[in-house]
């Protein structure tokens, strides 16, 4: 088995779409899922990386897992449901506590899920006009997550001159059109791929074969 | 779906313990089984192994596969610990021949062979201990005991060796725990609601996660280096490693996991009622056996082994391969290829290798029977598949002289296309279009290397049956394809312009040109270049075999005598061939097509411009036949002869080497009176053709060109006197035709600059007016006036010139120049070092280097340096 390079995490309540996101990134398409058990992980190849991404199961009794995924993570997803301001809440109560063991440089990415479902943004009145029944209220604007993604910098003492914006790492998306499933991962992507190298010198286990294959991206990026 | 990966073959019924007594627990260690009891005795059986080969003969399994593999046990010694107390657990430490066992809270070390204790080594308030199986000092002669102390909160670390314990450190723990597994520095524990690891030379701890209470028993078990298997949560196997990461995905059992077990690529549990089977590369659950009142499941030096309280199990797994095969079989490629890959490690890296490429094989013919062209494709190239593989799938495309056998044991199971396909002729065609796109993008890579004409026959075969463009493409480039077969083929499927295009390549040019030329005369039939007559035609042309070009020479100009003359006129020269394609050869040939002739000495003449009396006047005398031939024919159709007239005439002008008398005897008494015209001028017999011009063609601008050309090049009297001759020739005899006097003093008033005016006027009439000629006087006076002033202006600069010089040279005999120490150059401002310099016109004196600097940048003329050498 190959040995990734490192690792990327998704946190989030029950039933916010973890598994349909990655799925959608994966598998390029949107298919019913059943609820995760325990967890699940996908290698994705990123370039010359290796990028293993875990798949958590947000049901309560599964809780206690967490912190060993998010152990040596080098980046966090934490999902939300646009449509439920609870599954945003949760995220603050129960999951952020388990990012304790993430590594050093972390990224975290905030991402509100299902757009699909809801009303254009901000424009609810016309949304009401129109009276389309299947949407509904989106209970969580996009405000929300980027006053909780500063949240996370304040709470997690990091220093905010040098995370990236907000902006850059609050994302709302839909697994199910694929909306913006790309941009999200590959953004997060491009951002923890810089930290591989000093990741290199903690290993306190020697892989031959991986230190090989580090050298040669090492030569191919100069 | 599952997958048969072990069977599972009882190893000891209770034959060997008295009712009502409960195996606890057992070790084993090659062919040693021990078993511990409730009562606290140690059993010591030999476990055996029998290959029943097949009587009837008839398995077609392969070898590993032992269908037939049966286990049984032979007792040997037992030993009650005199304790009554149950065995909690065994250990074989088999290099040192040791027991260790675990009784009444005490681990005694016992000879594995007698089951008699040690005396004095045994190692008291153990609650539960295991081996370090990856001890970080390798000393082969002693073990590494963790145990779990009686102590609250302490673990223990003890060397073990043949007749001696000894304490190597004690660690404290932050809870109690309850169950162990150790590999290097590690320990994995169990605590009261969850599992930690720790490092029991810094003391370290790292939790990892909670397990939930009603587990009765939790599971900790070393898996490989550096990896435990933890049951976790909602019946889950966690995969951990001694720093906290989960490297593989959990896999799912049930909630009541007593045991667990590995054996790769698997990873086995036992609850109350089954074992499971989960593989460790996808995580997926691959089989259930059936297993009641299970209460051990354990694996030793790779073999796994079940126990109930009073019966042993063996669980067989069977050969990877066969597993695989497997699932091959029943189209699960995506399975078969992860397990065969996961099995990489366990399998020797060249057997390895020779198996994955044939599993990579079966599982593209599996895509490719589904007409998964894609993944199919990907496989075989991965697999460095022998592309006659697939080929032979297809009846009759390989050449009959291929010596090709399909692999054995095959890597699919069709005969053929057909078979493969159930006939349905949909798929046949979507097949034939794979391979033909698949061969033509590997044809030229390493994939057909040593195939070439396998691939390039099978290539030409499907592109004739699908009547494919890329045909001629691939017969015209290089390519490999088997010549019989092909021809036969090819003449099948009527691609007889294809066979041609064979033959040709194959160096078959007779044979090439034998079918093409029957297309064109409608033998056979094969529409594919409508064009085919020029194509033979072109194809001669560059033909460098004289005698095919000589052999379909009258074919090709029957045909056409334009076209099929360009078989010599376009042919580049070549010295090899200068005798077969002589042009007297050739124009012998061509004397019985006179309009191809005429264009092969057009070429010769013309175009080579070869300068030989014979070729040019035997093409002037069968120009001069073809337009009397044309006239005679009296047709109203002009257009040919003019134009065939104007090339004759051309040709006179133009040429000096055909013979003159000859021709105008060839056209004496005919009204070729232009051309008669036009040979009296080759004879410099001006006057006689232009008096043909003026009084029988009655042509006066023609007359006039005549004299314009004839004096090209030559000098001005020589134009005058032609210009005389015309004019007299207007005005001879006295003539009393007025249009000729008419064009006289045109071409007088025409072109005053063309005569000597004063012999001119001798000539003309007396009678013509000074008015009328004006035009022509005035124009002669000009000329003459210009040409006097012109010459005038010329003396004057000429004179001037030589003022010039005269003066240059005068001012160039000036003093001597005296060079002294205080003399500088006057271009840098420096002394001068040699006896040398330049000087300038203006008298002052350079060094040389600086005379050539300022030559180079200055354009002033004046200033050009004049060396001399004086001191
Ligand atoms: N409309 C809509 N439905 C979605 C979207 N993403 C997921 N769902 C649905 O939401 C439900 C839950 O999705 P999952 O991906 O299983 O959720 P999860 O976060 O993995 O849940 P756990 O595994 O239990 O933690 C499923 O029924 C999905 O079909 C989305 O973008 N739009
Ligand atoms: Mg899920």
């Amino acid at each position: 088995m190959k040995k990734p390079d490192l690792k990327v995490v998704l946190l989030g309540d029950m039933n916010v779409g973890k598994t349909s996101l990655l799925h959608r990134y994966m598998e390029r398409r949107f298919q019913e899922t059943v609820s995760t058990v325990g967890g699940a992980f996908y290698l994705k190849q990123w370039g010359p990386y290796n990028i293993s991404i875990w798949d958590t199961a947000g049901r309560e009794r599964f809780h206690g897992l967490g912190s060993m995924y998010c152990r040596a993570a080098s980046a966090v997803i934490l999902t939300y449901d646009v449509s439920s301001m609870q599954s945003l809440l949760e995220l603050e109560d129960r999951f952020l506590t388990l990012t304790d063991t993430v590594s050093d440089d972390c990224v975290y990415a905030v991402v509100g899920n299902k757009v699909d479902l809801t009303d254009v943004a901000g424009d609810e009145d016309s949304a009401t006009a129109l009276g389309t029944p299947t949407k509904i209220r989106r209970q969580v604007q996009l405000e929300d997550a980027l006053a909780f993604y500063k949240k996370i910098i304040k709470t997690k003492m990091l220093d905010e001159t040098s995370v990236p914006p907000a902006e850059k790492l609050c994302f709302e998306t839909s697994a199910k059109t694929g909306y913006n499933v790309d941009t999200l991962f590959e953004g997060v992507f491009s951002m923890v791929v810089p930290l591989i190298k000093k990741q290199d010198g903690q290993e306190d286990t020697v892989n031959l074969e991986q230190s090989n294959s580090h050298k040669e991206t090492k030569k191919g990026c100069c | 779906m599952s997958v048969q990966a072990f069977r599972l073959l009882c190893a000891s019924g209770r034959q060997h313990l008295p009712t009502g007594i409960q195996i606890e627990c057992l070790e084993c260690s090659g062919h040693d089984l021990y078993l511990g009891t409730s009562d606290g005795f140690i059993y010591h059986l030999l476990l055996v192994e029998e290959h029943n080969s097949d009587p009837t003969g008839l398995s077609l399994t392969h070898q590993g596969d032992c269908p037939n593999t049966t286990f049984s046990t032979t007792p040997q010694r037992q030993k009650q610990l005199g304790l009554k107390k149950a065995v909690r657990e065994l250990r074989a430490a088999s290099a040192m021949s040791r027991l260790l066992v675990l009784c009444d809270n005490t681990i005694f070390l016992l000879s594995s062979e007698s089951l008699e204790p040690v005396p004095g080594a045994k190692i008291r308030g153990a609650l539960s201990f295991t081996l370090n199986e990856n001890p970080v000092n390798g000393d082969p002669f002693s073990v590494e005991v963790c145990l779990i102390s009686s102590k609250r909160r302490t673990v223990q670390i003890f060397s073990v060796g043949q007749e001696k314990v000894q304490l190597l450190k004690e660690v404290a723990t932050p809870e109690q725990p309850c169950a162990l597994a150790a590999d290097g520095h590690y320990l994995c524990l169990a605590l009261s609601n969850h599992y930690i690891t720790m490092n029991y030379n810094t003391g370290h701890c790292q939790d990892l996660f909670p397990y939930p209470s009603e587990q009765k028993t939790p599971i900790v078990k070393r898996i490989s280096r550096q990896e435990f298997l933890l049951a976790g949560p909602g019946g889950l196997g966690m995969f951990a490693t001694v720093a906290g990461i989960s490297q593989r995905a959990p896999v799912r059992w049930s909630e009541n996991v007593i045991g667990a077990a590995v054996s790769f690529p698997y990873v086995l549990a036992l609850d109350e009622e089954f074992i499971m089977v989960h593989s460790m590369l996808d995580q997926q659950q691959k089989q259930t056996l059936a297993f009641k009142e299970g209460i051990i499941l354990q694996d030793f030096e790779g073999r796994v082994i079940a126990a109930t309280g009073n019966g042993v199990y063996v669980l067989l797994p069977l050969p990877l391969e066969k597993q695989i095969q497997d699932l091959l079989s029943s189209q699960r490629v995506e399975e078969a290829l992860i397990l065969a890959k996961g099995a990489r490690q366990n399998i020797p890296k060249e057997k390895f290798q020779v198996m994955y490429r044939r599993i990579l094989q079966q599982a593209g013919f599996i895509q490719f029977a589904q007409l998964q062209f894609l993944e199919a494709k990907e496989l075989f190239r991965t697999s460095h598949l022998d592309i006659r593989e697939l080929i032979s799938l297809y009846p009759l495309l390989l050449p009959s002289s291929s010596s090709f056998i399909r692999m054995h044991p095959p890597l699919h199971e069709y005969a053929d296309l057909n078979q493969l396909t159930r006939g349905d002729q949909e798929k046949v065609t979507k097949c034939k279009n794979f391979l033909m796109s698949y061969l033509s993008e590997i044809r030229s890579t390493e994939v057909a290397n040593g195939h070439q004409e396998d691939v390039d026959t099978a290539l030409l075969k499907l592109y004739a049956e699908s009547d494919h463009e890329s045909l001629l493409d691939l017969l015209v480039s290089d390519n490999a394809c088997d010549l019989v077969d092909s021809v036969s083929w090819l003449e099948r499927h009527k691609k007889y312009f294809a066979l041609g295009l064979l033959y040709h390549y194959n160096k078959q040019d007779a044979a090439a040109l034998e079918v093409w030329v029957r297309i064109a005369n409608g033998d056979l039939e094969d529409n594919t270049r409508p064009d085919l007559y020029e194509y033979v035609v072109d194809f001669l042309t560059f033909c460098r075999d004289p005698q095919l070009v000589w052999q379909y020479a009258d074919w090709v100009l029957q045909k056409s005598e334009q076209v099929g003359v360009q078989i010599f006129t376009k042919r580049s020269s070549d010295v090899q061939l200068h005798n077969s394609f002589n042009p007297d050869k050739i124009i012998d040939h061509l004397s019985k097509y006179h309009k191809a002739l005429i264009m092969y000495l057009e070429h010769l003449v013309l175009g080579k411009r070869i300068q030989k009396e014979k070729y040019h006047t035997h093409l002037a005398v069968l120009y001069v036949e073809e337009v009397l031939h044309l006239k005679s024919m009296n047709t109203s159709e002009q257009t040919e002869e003019t134009g065939l007239r104007t090339r004759l005439q051309n040709l006179l002008r133009q040429s000096n080497l055909y013979r003159v008398l000859l021709l105008i005897d060839k056209i004496k008494g005919t009204d070729l009176h232009l051309e008669r015209a036009l040979l009296h001028g080759k004879l410099e017999e001006h006057d006689q053709a232009l008096n043909i011009l003026v009084h029988v063609v009655k042509d006066c601008s023609a007359a006039e060109s005549y004299c314009v050309w004839n004096s090209q090049g030559r000098d001005t009297p020589y134009r005058q006197r032609l210009f005389q001759l015309l004019l007299s020739s207007y005005l001879s005899p006295p003539c009393t035709d007025n249009a000729l006097l008419v064009a006289a003093v045109d071409l007088l008033n025409n072109h005053p600059t063309e005569f000597d005016a004063a012999n001119i006027l001798h000539v003309l009439p007396e009678n013509w007016s000074v008015q009328l000629m004006a035009p022509f006087l005035a124009g002669a006076m000009r000329e003459h006036i210009h040409a006097l002033r012109m010459t005038q202006l010329a003396v004057g600069l000429a004179k001037a010139e030589n003022f010039i010089y005269k003066q240059q040279k005068l001012s160039m005999k000036g003093k001597p120049v005296v060079l002294s120490d205080k003399k500088l150059c006057h271009v840098c401002r420096n002394p001068f070092q040699e006896p040398v310099f330049v000087r300038l016109l203006s008298g002052h004196i350079v060094h040389t280097h600086c005379a050539t600097n300022m030559h180079v940048n200055s354009s002033l003329s004046d200033n050009l340096p004049n060396t001399s050498k004086r001191t």
